[in-house]
């Protein structure tokens, strides 16, 4: 979670022709990768679009830290992969489509800033939905950063210890305590400045 | 651990689009019961608690693959109808960090709000007739949690015939896949062919790797809303 910042800087800062594309597009896109994802069932097929996805990668020189984020959803597969008695072409499909999958979305997301796949998807879903997807968006940020500091004074003040691991749990817990109340007294001061600002229902982004 | 962490394309299209009508259908329903007014000025409460669960959600315990959902906690602090919209949301953005398929999106906010939903009416049933905040609390989680897990196990094993042609697709011949329809399986179990996909495995890897998380779930659970009690009770509404 803590690379959203950087996906977030990757995706403004680019100079690719990637991201000087249209959000409308990349989404398209990314629904013609589900669409192979979802329909393809031959290794040669899905060989070629992780291939093809790898090479845009690579093309638009996105830096190799983001590319790790493609494996992480590996760790559920793992598990799904003992349905089949870890068949060697089973797991070789699966994987393939985690990986096409995962490629995709981190490609649309460093190309993209959040706030224009949102205004993007609001031509679609109810405004009300796309007004929650960017406050929470917001609100990750808010939290991240509550979350750094809580963390730090854990730290600073031995919060986190082997050796009592009973007490760092109700640290660790009472940490997440507080990061719901801050998080609930930043949205009521959220609201009132939204208010404040004229907020009806719907965010307005630049442009429209 | 337990919402569906499966990535696009392994699961049925009939299953997964059968999750999405369900979720539109009853998120729909749940809109209209829902008052304008209250759900304008609980936005933000909902984006901030919706975030705190994609936060707690990116926390791996990586050993057992679990990470912690805050789904119970956020129940309980929004109540059974707003649950559905947050667990929406969290999984949509999950989805983007392509922790779980794009697909599944609708499968996983029945199979999470069930849990924010059972956490919720549990508590509040417990905390009634026991008035413990610690016990009502755990028990509400480690019960919504194995609901929803066992939840998720039912979904998986909905789509075992897709299974055994994605793995008999060795012996297949076409690249492409465009059929929509359950029966499509059938003419496998017919042939008298080695049963090659294997449930119990994968239940037998799950609910002991679950458990695990349950237990620790409901002891971060607890501890979290005792501190919430302890500083502002308001919020529980009790």
């Amino acid at each position: 979670m803590i690379q959203l910042s950087y996906l977030d800087y990757l995706a403004i800062e680019g100079k690719s022709f990637l991201h000087r594309l249209s959000p409308r597009f990349k989404i398209l896109g990314m629904v013609f990768v589900l669409l192979g994802v979802v329909l393809l069932r031959d290794l040669r097929g899905l060989l070629l679009l992780y291939g093809i996805l790898v090479l845009l990668f690579i093309f638009i020189r996105l830096p190799l830290r983001i590319f790790s984020l493609t494996f992480y959803p590996l760790i559920f597969a793992l598990l799904f992969i003992s349905v089949s008695g870890f068949q060697t072409h089973f797991i070789l499909i699966i994987f393939l489509k985690v990986l096409s999958g995962s490629t995709g979305i981190v490609l649309l997301l460093a190309s993209t800033p959040y706030p224009s796949i949102f205004s993007t998807l609001g031509r679609f879903l109810p405004s009300l939905l796309v007004t929650l997807l960017f406050l929470t968006y917001r609100s990750i940020f808010i939290l991240l950063k509550v979350l750094e500091e809580t963390q730090h004074a854990l730290y600073l003040r031995g919060g986190f210890q082997w050796r009592h691991p009973w007490r760092s749990l109700v640290n660790i817990s009472n940490a997440f305590g507080h990061l719901i109340i801050a998080g609930i007294d930043a949205s009521e001061r959220m609201y009132e400045s939204m208010v404040l600002r004229g907020f009806k229902n719907k965010i307005h982004y630049r442009g429209e | 651990m337990s919402h569906i962490h499966l990535p696009d394309g392994v699961l049925p299209v009939w299953l997964w689009v059968s999750g999405f009508i369900l979720a539109i259908l009853v998120g729909g329903i749940l809109l209209k019961l829902t008052k304008r007014e209250e759900l304008t000025r609980r936005l933000p409460l909902l984006g901030m608690m919706s975030a705190a669960m994609v936060l707690g959600a990116s926390i791996e315990i990586v050993p057992i693959a679990y990470h912690i959902n805050l789904t119970i906690i956020s129940g309980i602090l929004l109540g059974p109808t707003l649950i559905f919209l947050a667990t929406f949301v969290v999984n949509m953005i999950l989805a983007l960090f392509g922790h779980g398929g794009v697909t599944v999106i609708g499968l996983n906010t029945l199979t999470l709000s069930l849990e924010g939903v059972l956490g919720y009416s549990i508590f509040h049933l417990l905390w009634k007739m026991l008035k413990r905040l610690t016990l009502a609390t755990f028990s509400a989680s480690f019960i919504a949690l194995l609901f929803s897990t066992l939840a998720m196990i039912g979904v998986v094993s909905l789509g075992t015939s897709h299974y055994k042609e994605l793995i008999h697709q060795e012996e297949g011949k076409g690249i492409f896949e465009f059929k929509l329809l359950k029966e499509k399986g059938e003419h496998l179990e017919g042939t008298g062919e080695k049963e090659e996909v294997n449930l119990k495995r994968f239940i037998a890897i799950v609910l002991p790797l679950g458990f695990i998380g349950w237990v620790l779930e409901g002891v971060i659970t607890s501890l979290m809303l005792r501190y919430i009690y302890r500083l502002r009770p308001d919020l529980l509404r009790l």
